[in-house]
């Protein structure tokens, strides 16, 4: 097993191009995400039409207004100035037309409501708290343990999926195979040397995203680590088992919408129980699932061990299923 | 080691690729399987090897039943692909067989070096795989095959691609082996190459149509050349020995 451990660790030394994407690659991907998603400080275009003046003066303090003497039709007139939103007033009261919903109109309805409330002041106002509140300034604190779980876990899934099949083709498996190892030995060895491949690049994500990307971590970042590094066994794991039914590479390649995606789905980013005709139950079946969750408990909840443990116990008893499920999968190649 | 092979079928998809196969190879015999491209000599070897299962029938090497794991300790095997790791260099790549073999780490540089030089490869034993030619990794890869001396050596077209002088290095350092005491099982669709083994077989679409010492067979054509063999008509299944 050791003899694997240390191949894999030496191919990856000579293989600087491989190396470099599994370190940076997700830290690139994090960056950009983190200013993708961070907050925006857009001004909405809005026009008004046969508005107050109090209003139009109030509003033009959220957003750049321009007024209209004649009401234009609302379509041609959004689209061809590039205005968020026209506002006009008749009998039945106020109007507001927007192009479409989208995060624009969004801003854009945001300003006429700060705009209303500040002309009505009296009106006792909703206070809003969450018991588990993010007070970071970035999107990317709310959903960062989506992030940083499926990102970590996908690019060790292409890597240990792509090098199994290229095992497999390239009769290095079948070379292997005609020696006295064990299967066992096999796929603890790959487990174990992508795994640390994997773990390394869990640290690496993981430090850069608390201390570079300042994202929050209201638990414990040694915590967030090993629930990652218990991510990328699995991955590792997942992304031998769905090498067996590729037959080339593009083929895993193609189980990625397959495997992949759904994943993404029940990793917190829709919450479960929403999820329609029970659906949600599938997330059970899903590693990203249990990794994501106790990400979630540890960076949003702030929670510990003792809280998360049930879905640590998820990821190794996942681990080891698909283990289990790898070697009996070898037996394709070695009865033995 | 002597290997039996007894009334071996193998299909794929509906394919007869072995049509009941039966042989015996003598031990300390260098044996070849000749045929042309798809004629099952591949699928042969891998039954042999305890690679994939016979449909039916059974493979015996040194008197156990194949597969089993112990006797791949005794037992060489070069792929027809190079079936090297692209990443390491030739050194790492012999090293890496070699602790799955079980070879000793106190033997393992000498043997390795010694190795090298067989192949004419010794200068470049650090040179990275992806970076060689497909000859080079072809000598690397019988070297690899070699490296734990095995006492049943299976060679999968061990000498295409490789230069008319190193081809004769190979052959001569094979014939060394076999008056060690080793096995030698090589596959080849290269007639020339059939006169350096002791024994061979041809098959033709899965069937074994002819089978004797390679003097024997030569001595059945009507000019020496051993391809003539696979046009005589009707040229039948060999006897095949009550297993």
């Amino acid at each position: 097993m050791l003899s694997i451990v240390k191949r894999i660790l030496g191919q990856m030394k000579n293989d600087k191009r491989s190396l470099g994407l599994l370190l940076f690659a997700p830290l690139l991907v994090l960056t950009l995400l983190f200013f993708i998603l961070s907050d925006s400080s857009y001004v909405p275009k809005l026009a008004v039409y046969d508005m107050s003046e109090k209003f139009v003066a109030e509003l033009e303090n959220h957003a750049t207004v321009s007024e209209e003497t004649e009401k234009p039709e609302a379509a041609d007139y959004l689209e061809d100035n590039e205005i968020d939103a026209l506002i006009w007033s008749d009998s039945a009261g106020t109007h507001i037309e927007l192009l479409e919903k989208n995060s624009k109109s969004a801003v854009a309805l945001e300003a006429i409501q700060d705009t209303n409330k500040a002309l009505q002041p009296t009106q006792k106002e909703l206070i809003i708290d969450y018991v588990y509140e993010s007070t970071g300034d970035n999107q990317l604190d709310s959903l960062s343990f989506v992030f940083l779980g499926v990102i970590s876990f996908f690019f060790v899934f292409i890597l240990s999926g792509m090098s199994f099949v290229r095992e497999r083709f390239g009769q290095t498996l079948e070379r292997m195979l005609m020696t006295p190892i064990r299967r066992i030995d096999v796929i603890g060895g790959y487990t174990l040397g992508y795994g640390l491949l994997a773990a390394v690049q869990s640290v690496v994500i993981i430090l850069y995203a608390v201390y570079v990307l300042q994202l929050q971590v209201e638990g414990s970042v040694a915590l967030c680590t090993l629930v990652m590094i218990l991510m990328a066994f699995s991955a590792v794991s997942v992304g031998a088992l769905v090498s067996i039914f590729a037959n080339n590479e593009l083929q895993l390649v193609q189980f990625i919408p397959v495997i992949i995606i759904p994943q993404i789905f029940f990793s917190g980013l829709i919450p479960i129980d929403t999820i329609p005709f029970g659906l949600g139950n599938l997330c059970y079946l899903t590693p990203i699932y249990y990794g994501c969750t106790a990400l979630e408990m540890i960076m949003i909840q702030g929670k510990g061990v003792v809280e998360i443990w049930p879905w640590l116990a998820g990821s190794v008893v996942f681990i080891g299923v698909l283990f289990l499920a790898n070697v009996t999968a070898l037996k394709k190649y070695r009865r033995l | 080691m002597k290997i039996e092979v007894c009334e071996v079928n193998k299909s794929f998809k509906q394919q007869q690729v072995l049509n009941q196969i039966s042989l015996t190879i003598a031990g300390g015999r260098i044996f070849c399987l000749l045929g042309a491209s798809g004629s099952g000599k591949t699928t042969l070897l891998r039954i042999m090897m305890g690679a994939i299962p016979a449909d039916g029938g059974s493979v015996t090497v040194g008197g156990i039943a194949v597969p089993n794991r112990q006797l791949l300790a005794e037992m060489g095997y070069m792929p027809q692909n190079e079936a090297l790791y692209e990443e390491l260099s030739a050194w790492e790549n012999l090293k890496f067989f070699a602790g799955l073999q079980r070879q000793s780490r106190k033997t393992f540089a000498a043997d390795a070096e010694a190795l090298l030089e067989i192949v004419d490869m010794a200068a470049c034993k650090n040179k990275l795989i992806r970076d060689c030619s497909g000859g080079m990794k072809k000598r690397i890869s019988l070297a690899v095959a070699l490296i734990h001396k095995p006492k049943l050596l299976v060679l999968d077209e061990p000498t295409v691609g490789v230069d008319p002088v190193l081809r004769r290095k190979i052959w001569l350092y094979l014939r060394q082996l076999r008056n060690e005491g080793t096995t030698i099982v090589v596959t080849t669709h290269v007639m020339d190459e059939v006169t350096q083994c002791d024994d061979a077989a041809l098959l033709r679409n899965g069937h074994i149509i002819a089978r004797d010492t390679v003097k024997n067979l030569i001595a059945q054509t009507p000019d020496g050349n051993i391809e003539e063999l696979f046009f005589i008509d009707n040229q039948s299944e060999a006897e095949a020995p009550l297993c």
